[in-house]
């Protein structure tokens, strides 16, 4: 891309409010994962429980970071920085899928909600306040435990519990949105309920949605992690979640933090970048909102 | 709508939401995969045995028998025998609860108090140092995994700097007989102190944010220009902005006490802290069904609880919602 192309995106961007800096800066780490899940099993081979050994024969343990291995290896010899790239790849399935399933949801329920008001508000409100009720954690573990570490499941278990908080915000801007001249002008030229939801109530809550559906798959990723530190990953994928799980299991945090760091900094930038790009958005649909 | 008719209301609606979730918690432990059966009972015991197994754990009788006995202990809070522990679930719970408790108070007022304080100078400085660190800092926080923090404060304070224990409640041996030999010892406070001090970082960031954004609200209201024309000393004008905008943040009190009680699994799973949220890990992961029933059915119902004595309280605090029904209506 060239630089004149690129700075009238930049300034696109910062005319319609959102503020370039953190926002480029988001989409930059959230685009480094992604090109590092692709790109790691082409240039570091697919297979991340591979074990390597030293020229004498044996497994080579603990190795520090050097540039053969520069985030070093494992109590099982294997390598370090190729498990860290590659477990970008469940994560950001994970938080994608989860993400979307959450946005998807969250909007439904909202705008018919919102939309209908009455019976269908009221009902549909007290089933968000009885998963508003679940703790989230326990639940997940229950649920994973039961129906399986595979991604499927994963998903499932923090998709039907996260929509919660995105399906009342919607509701009460759809509440709003449904008294303005626009709706009831369509509503006078004879639309029915499922037109006007379609073509003036969903556009307008589009940003509330996507807004929750980042913070969805952050929620997501760090579910997740946490339910494989737990012990409940499937042991056949890498994900930042086992590593930490294998390293507290083994005692490494001891002393190699090498084994520690690498998976723990990246949940951290990806979560960081995450929770960025949702407050650029909030701000930006807040100003939407606002006019 | 009366205040009465309200409160009534809302103890019907919080009723409402236990039973279901205790109707919830039958299903989803029900429709497991795997006959409950199986998990527990050795396919190499006679069918007396197993028959005398089964009746012990309530998992005889039709589908719908099994539900009403289940029903029946629920509400007695009887919760049936831990398979693991070989002792009635709700001794265990009330014993774990207390551990759980003692740390997630002290870690969510702390947090709070952080929050409250750096909320309130960003809010009141704009540019100023503050301002930078309350907008920077909560995304930052808000990236870190409670648990790898726990795991970092680990490795520096406990393993690299050896100024606290490594895990657990108190050090091998020494007395838990009463109240004053398990809580209110040095011990006992130094093995508090990093898992404090980690949901006290997790629980930080909401609290900035918001005491930032009610203050800022606050500032440009007409009775606080006029308390500053009136020519007031800093502090107590401080004081008065203070107490006009922490509103947000006393609700956010009950919604995180609720947070982290779920967040308290993993926290003391790192920690070795012999709470709640680990006993139900370690129950889930061992095929104790029963003891993790006990405590997820405890974890929601506090949520629950706090939830409604927030809407008690509320319209005391903030008298302007003088009445709520209407709100929620």
């Amino acid at each position: 891309m060239s630089t004149i192309q690129q700075s009238t995106i930049v300034s696109g961007l910062s005319r319609k409010g959102i503020a370039p800096p953190s926002f480029i800066g988001a989409l930059g780490v959230i685009g480094a994962f992604v090109l590092a899940a692709l790109l790691a099993p082409l240039v570091l081979g697919d297979d991340p429980f591979a074990n390597h050994f030293i020229p004498g024969g044996g497994l080579a343990r603990y190795q520090w970071p050097s540039p053969a291995f520069p985030f070093g290896t494992n109590v099982y010899g294997q390598d370090v920085f190729q498990q860290t790239m590659l477990g970008a790849q469940r994560t950001l399935v994970i938080g994608f899928v989860s993400g979307a399933i959450i946005m998807i949801i969250a909007t439904l329920i909202g705008v018919v909600s919102g939309y209908f008001g009455g019976l269908t508000d009221a009902v549909l409100m007290r089933i968000t306040d009885f998963f508003y009720a679940i703790p989230f954690l326990p639940f997940s573990l229950i649920f994973v435990h039961f129906f399986g570490t595979s991604l499927s499941s994963v998903c499932a278990a923090i998709g039907l519990i996260f929509w919660r908080t995105g399906a009342r915000v919607v509701r009460s801007v759809v509440l709003s949105l449904r008294e303005r001249q626009y709706v009831k002008a369509a509503k006078a030229a004879g639309a029915g309920p499922i037109w006007i939801m379609r073509y003036h109530i969903i556009p307008g809550v589009a940003g509330i949605a996507l807004l929750y559906g980042v913070f969805g798959a952050a929620w997501a990723i760090l579910t997740e992690a946490t339910l494989s530190f737990i012990g409940l990953s499937d042991p056949t994928a890498i994900s930042w979640g086992l590593m930490l799980n294998q390293a507290f299991a083994n005692g490494a945090i001891r002393f190699a933090w090498w084994w520690v760091v690498p998976p723990g900094v990246s949940l951290t930038l990806l979560l960081g970048a995450l929770f960025l790009l949702a407050r650029s958005i909030e701000g930006a649909v807040d100003r939407r909102l606002a006019d | 709508m009366g205040w009465s008719r309200y409160i009534a209301r809302r103890i019907v609606e919080n009723l409402l939401l236990v039973l279901f979730l205790v109707v919830a918690m039958f299903v989803l432990f029900r429709l497991a995969p795997g006959d409950p059966v199986a998990t527990i009972v050795s396919p190499e015991l006679s069918p007396q045995a197993r028959q005398q197994i089964m009746d012990e754990w309530g998992l005889s009788g039709s589908l719908f028998t099994q539900f009403v006995r289940y029903l029946q202990g629920v509400l007695t809070l009887d919760f049936g025998q831990s398979f693991a522990y070989r002792r009635s679930v709700w001794d265990i719970l009330s014993e774990k609860f207390a551990n759980t408790i003692v740390l997630v108070i002290p870690s969510v007022t702390i947090g709070a108090a952080c929050g409250l304080w750096l909320g309130l100078r960003a809010g009141m400085s704009p540019h100023g140092w503050s301002d930078r660190v309350s907008l920077w800092l909560p995304p930052i926080l808000r990236g870190v995994p409670p648990f790898w923090l726990g795991i970092l404060l680990l490795m520096l304070f406990s393993y690299g700097l050896g100024w606290f224990p490594i895990g657990g409640m108190r050090t091998l041996g020494a007395p838990d007989r009463t109240f004053a030999d398990r809580f209110l010892t040095l011990d006992f406070l130094r093995h508090l102190a990093l898992p404090v001090l980690c949901l006290a970082i997790t629980s930080l960031p909401e609290p900035i944010l918001l005491m930032r954004q009610s203050v800022r609200g606050v500032l440009r209201d007409d009775y606080i220009s006029y308390l500053g024309l009136r020519g007031l000393p800093a502090s107590n004008f401080r004081r008065h902005v203070f107490w006009n905008s922490s509103l947000p943040v006393v609700t956010w009190f009950f919604h995180m006490f609720g947070y982290t009680l779920s967040t308290s699994v993993v926290i003391e799973i790192v920690f070795a802290w012999p709470g709640l949220g680990r006993e139900m890990a370690n129950a889930v992961l061992s095929y104790d069904y029963p003891l993790a029933q006990g405590c997820f059915f405890l974890i929601a119902t506090i949520v629950i609880m706090l939830n409604f004595i927030l809407d008690l309280i509320y319209p005391l605090i903030d008298p302007r919602i003088a009445r709520p029904a209407e709100v929620t209506a």
